[in-house]
């Protein structure tokens, strides 16, 4: 596998990229405030690599000031632990990436318009327990983006990496995506990138494939073919999953199944459409996110 | 053979047989206990792909009669290692990490591989 200093320069480059989102409470809970004027609408620029909950605070912050007589009002009593975000009447979810939430849910859309910056809506009330799980503080999402990479190392290297490190360099990989520190993320993050047991390439590829309105599909899937002694490419992967799941559907008679022509999607990562000729092991290496996983969403082409 | 056990709640996992009969649509997984979790009879079990993650941890929940007041929290384990997100389907769960066909998961009351 032939990489170079360049390649090293997108991970820098993915790392700093950035949304602009426009956070806007709702109507039902703007009626709710007392005062005369209601919250303007406030803006961030937001890493695509991030998560929501590492800005709650802010939020909380920003609409609390406009909230404080509700804090004791039982009848018009606003609870921040209720503090949820939504785009287009879709929850959205807390444990995933901003840039995923921002390419699956954005991308269908018709692209003579922009979509920047991002409007989301914030409400305070009304939690849709059934459809979105709590992740209200740092610490909750921490403890998921850890799991995440264990599980990605598992994937990887049978966790031996993860496991031989020390608590101190977990510490430093999640403090250093907080903030914003690249180099002191991957310092630690290299050694997940390794290599072990005299292969040049990871035992199997940690990715995620999201398509609307299906939970995400994770599979096996090994970047080498030995016996033909070749790289596997995203097109290859993305065959093999589209295929195997839809197996998956024909065995539990799923009424409906799902399209494996590739060519019907657009194939987004980080926000834009890698070439599907791209070897699978190069895009774990530089293109994942910072929980080590590939985040790939495939949006339906229209008719 | 294998008993079926129904405690009237209409979201129980229905056991199927612990054989492939149902042609691989269920996934079978056998539950661990870990870090002083009290032991279930019942340790083999089977779901459909499409099940959650949490869809399991709120049935245990009912089923070990956690204390909700309390809201005891039930953790699930893959390779004695990782929590999977509440969302994950045991589908994916089983493709990635069964070993010679079963799938096991270890729980506990409090984080034991945090």
């Amino acid at each position: 596998m032939h990489t170079s200093l360049d390649d090293k320069e997108i991970t820098r480059e993915l790392w700093q990229s950035r949304l602009p989102i426009c956070f806007i409470l709702s109507d039902e809970d703007k009626s709710k405030i007392n005062r005369s004027e209601s919250p303007e609408p406030l803006y961030l620029m937001l890493a695509r690599q991030s998560y929501f909950p590492c800005i709650i605070e802010k939020l909380h912050r920003y609409y609390s000031t406009y909230f404080k007589e509700n804090l004791n009002d039982t009848t018009n009593y606003v609870n921040f632990a209720n503090l949820w975000l939504e785009y287009e009447s879709i929850p959205l979810k807390w444990h995933y990436p901003i840039g995923v939430l921002y390419d699956l849910y954005t991308s269908s859309l018709s692209s003579t318009s922009s979509y920047l910056p991002w409007q989301i809506t914030v409400h305070l009330s009304k939690f849709p327990e059934s459809e979105i799980i709590r992740f209200l503080d740092k610490e909750s999402i921490e403890a998921h983006y850890m799991s995440t990479v264990k599980e990605a190392d598992a994937l990887k290297h049978k966790g031996q990496i993860i496991g031989d490190m020390q608590k101190r360099d977990h510490k430093q990989l999640w403090n250093s995506l907080l903030q914003d520190k690249y180099d002191g993320f991957w310092n630690i993050n290299n050694k997940l990138m390794s290599y072990t047991e005299n292969l040049q390439y990871f035992r199997y590829i940690p990715f995620r494939i999201y398509i609307l309105d299906k939970p995400f599909i994770q599979k096996l899937f090994s970047p080498y073919d030995i016996d033909e002694e070749k790289w596997m490419t995203l097109n290859d992967l993305l065959h093999f999953v589209l295929n195997h799941e839809v197996q998956c559907e024909q065995l539990t008679n799923e009424k409906k199944i799902l399209n494996t022509n590739i060519n019907d999607y657009q194939v987004i990562i980080h926000g834009i459409q890698p070439s599907l000729q791209t070897p699978i092991q190069w895009l774990s290496e530089y293109f994942s996110y910072p929980d080590n996983f590939l985040h790939i969403c495939l949006i339906e082409k229209r008719s | 053979m294998s008993t079926v056990e129904d405690d009237g709640d209409t979201n129980s996992i229905r056991f199927g047989p612990s054989n492939d009969s149902e042609g691989g649509s269920k996934v079978v997984f056998l539950l661990k206990a870990a870090g002083g979790a009290p032991i279930l009879k019942k340790k083999k079990w089977a779901l459909p792909r499409t099940k959650t993650i949490g869809h399991i941890v709120e049935f245990l929940k009912k089923y070990m009669h956690l204390d909700t007041q309390q809201q005891q929290q039930l953790f699930l384990y893959v390779n004695q290692a990782f929590s999977p997100a509440l969302d994950t389907t045991i589908g994916s769960v089983n493709d990635c990490f069964s070993s010679e066909g079963t799938l096991v998961l270890h729980y506990a009351l409090t984080e034991a591989w945090g």
